[in-house]
């Protein structure tokens, strides 16, 4: 089989601490504007009162159905949003194969704590076990796809903070091999106890607003939100007369075997999946405009990142946005992936925002100001526990 | 059309890895705090290497593609236990770890040296379905020579005791009530061209939607929500005989065809 490598994005859509649209999240990240505040209210913890959070603002979600949960919630926001920016309804895409691809972390998981506190406690109700029967029904892909209406497969990718990167790069080569005409993909995570605790107690989250790259960066902050992306064959976009804002060009994936919870330190892996990415995508160095990081600002995923850069795409900008959005898990590579096609539409490169200070170990200093840009390619990448490393190329609307 | 892909090894397991059955592969010793549906993931992807036969170079360039139905329960549980119990200031970093679904493809990955590309798939029971077309791609895109397909479930005891109480709590999710709740778990090595060791030819592996929920066939197999489709296949591939598999879930139809491979 041969493949085109060059599939469009016909719309998007972001929900997240930054903004409600794709357009306010990335004037969000421009103003380092977001929803940055200690989760009371939110979340049952003990640590609520020093350690904030990237939160969607409760405004966003205050007609929000009982029977959702905010990780279906966010994505399908996002999803009508980029209905929205095509000019076409989902029903319009009746006659076609469409999939559904979602990444996240924590809905896919057994998310159900306060009904396991009941049940430990002994104290389970009718209440609980309607809930209970709401999650055995519910796999995150599958429910979007009914959601919608879509006939097409689904796949809900629960490979942690990669999720969203894997699910966008699934997404075109389910295109590109003909399985569907279009693929409805993203991410969307919550805010829940478990990452909330789980980060904290493993020491890699910071009470300040996390720096990525920076020499005094001191770990993450978490965050929560979704974004979509109908990506279609071009069939389907010429058909449908269907609105171009961007394209995803190459996608590469690849494990580092090493450790549960840090990378490679050379990102041996990262250096992989970004190689087996850009060839695919066939977009030479000197066109790249930037690389958008992963960037949590931990000590061993900057490093880690920075030695890949510098070996695959040395002398390109870097970008982190998880200064301005927060590290938003499943939904990270996705939300990321919408802000660097708008990065590249408006031709502006953010600066990256918490980095204030050059750190000598790393041999990278990350985007300080903002910056026009003129090239039309962009790289973003996304690493998660376990090892697992995920890249795509994107280009901007006017690449074809 | 998709290629066909080709079933060069594969192991099942209902229950669980003893230390001895794993002796043969791994220092036991090494694995003392791995969770068990890793042990159970381990095994079956040993078992199922050694009979695809392949060289210890070729894991390099092999992908990882996991069905992991509900996740990491036991350590998600065991976390939101430490929570409950110690309060969350003495929660367990180490079961929280271990509860992402990577933490499983973290040790397949270790322990077989494998460096392709890995992407897990969580969805109930249309997660082995998500897991085969991941495969699919990883091969038709040469992202890797070959792909180890791994499915490993764990136990819910809250869901399983609500069953025992009343085998129509979760109607139209009903699982046999009576069968004593254990651990599933299946490796398959397959490739998209046939190798001398090959066995099954997958014709069709296809997953398709439906509308309606309560009509999808009892899985007979007690909250192990992935494992259904597994069992099957293994069913036919010990008959050794052409078969169309054809399981209905909770909204979707996972559609396979295969037969066995005669090498010519």
């Amino acid at each position: 089989m041969t493949f085109s490598n060059q599939v469009p994005v016909a719309g998007m859509g972001c929900l997240c601490a930054c903004g409600n649209t794709v357009a306010n999240a990335f004037n969000g990240v421009l103003n380092a504007d977001a929803h940055f505040v200690l989760p009371t209210g939110r979340v049952t913890s003990t640590y609520t009162n020093k350690y904030p959070v990237f939160l969607v603002p409760p405004r966003e979600y205050k007609d929000k159905p009982a029977d959702m949960t905010f990780s279906q919630f966010f994505f399908i926001e996002a999803a009508k949003q980029a209905f929205a920016q095509t000019g076409i309804s989902p029903q319009q895409l009746d006659s076609k194969r469409v999939g559904v691809i979602i990444g996240a972390s924590v809905h896919p998981s057994f998310h159900c704590f306060p009904i396991y506190r009941h049940w430990k406690e002994g104290k389970l109700s009718t209440q609980d076990i309607a809930e209970l029967k709401k999650y055995l029904a519910t796999p995150l892909a599958q429910w979007v796809s009914n959601y919608f209406h879509f006939e097409g497969p689904f796949q809900t990718v629960v490979t942690a903070c990669a999720s969203g990167t894997d699910a966008i790069g699934l997404a075109k080569n389910w295109i590109e091999t003909g399985l569907c005409d279009a693929v409805l993909c993203g991410g969307t995570d919550e805010i829940t106890e478990s990452p909330y605790d789980g980060f904290i107690r493993l020491l890699v989250s910071t009470p300040q607003r996390c720096r990525p790259f920076c020499k005094t960066r001191q770990g993450i902050n978490i965050g929560e939100g979704a974004a979509a992306l109908l990506l279609t064959n071009q069939k389907t976009a010429q058909q449908l007369k269907l609105p171009c804002q961007g394209y995803v060009l190459g996608y590469g994936n690849a494990c580092d075997g090493f450790h549960p919870t840090a990378p490679d330190p050379q990102g041996i892996g990262l250096q992989k999946a970004l190689s087996f990415a850009l060839k695919e995508s066939g977009v030479q160095l000197q066109d790249i405009a930037f690389i958008n990081a992963h960037g949590t600002a931990s000590q061993a995923n900057d490093s880690a990142e920075s030695i890949a850069f510098n070996t695959i795409l040395p002398h390109i900008p870097v970008w982190g946005s998880k200064g301005a959005t927060g590290h938003t898990l499943g939904a990270a590579g996705a939300i990321e992936a919408v802000l660097s096609l708008q990065a590249l539409n408006k031709r502006l490169l953010p600066a990256t925002v918490g980095f204030t200070t050059p750190d000598e170990k790393l041999k990278l200093i990350p985007t300080i100001q903002h910056t026009a840009i003129e090239k039309r390619y962009a790289v973003s990448d996304s690493l998660a526990f376990g090892g697992c490393n995920a890249a795509i190329v994107l280009g901007a609307s006017d690449v074809a | 059309m998709l290629p066909k892909l080709y079933i060069n090894g594969f192991s099942c397991l209902t229950g669980d890895a003893q230390p001895a059955e794993l002796a043969a592969f791994v220092e036991v010793r090494s694995l003392r705090r791995a969770e068990q549906i890793s042990k159970n993931a381990l095994l079956c992807a040993y078992r199922a290497l050694a009979q695809a036969k392949l060289d210890k170079t070729d894991h390099a360039n092999m992908g990882i593609s996991m069905a992991i139905g509900a996740g990491a329960l036991a350590s998600t549980l065991k976390f939101m236990d430490s929570i409950i119990e110690d309060g969350d200031e003495l929660s367990s970093p180490t079961a929280f770890a271990s509860s992402v679904h990577n933490s499983v493809s973290l040790m397949l990955s270790m322990f077989l040296h494998i460096k392709g590309p890995c992407v897990i798939t969580g969805q109930m029971d249309a997660s082995l379905a998500g897991a085969f077309l991941t495969a699919q791609q990883f091969l038709v895109r040469n992202m890797c020579s070959h792909v180890l397909v791994v499915l490993t479930e764990d136990i819910n005891p809250l869901l399983i005791e609500q069953i025992q109480k009343d085998s129509k709590v979760f109607d139209p999710f009903i699982y046999q009530p009576q069968a004593p709740a254990m651990r599933l778990s299946g490796a398959l090595v397959i490739s998209a061209e046939p190798t001398q060791v090959t066995q099954f030819v997958l014709d069709k592996v296809q997953l398709s939607r439906i509308d309606d929920v309560t009509t999808h066939s009892q899985p007979q197999l007690p909250i192990c929500s992935c494992a259904h489709g597994l069992l099957l296949l293994e069913k036919y591939l010990k008959e050794n005989a052409v078969f169309s598999m054809q399981e209905q879930f909770s909204g979707s139809i996972l559609h396979i065809e295969g037969k066995p491979y005669v090498l010519l």
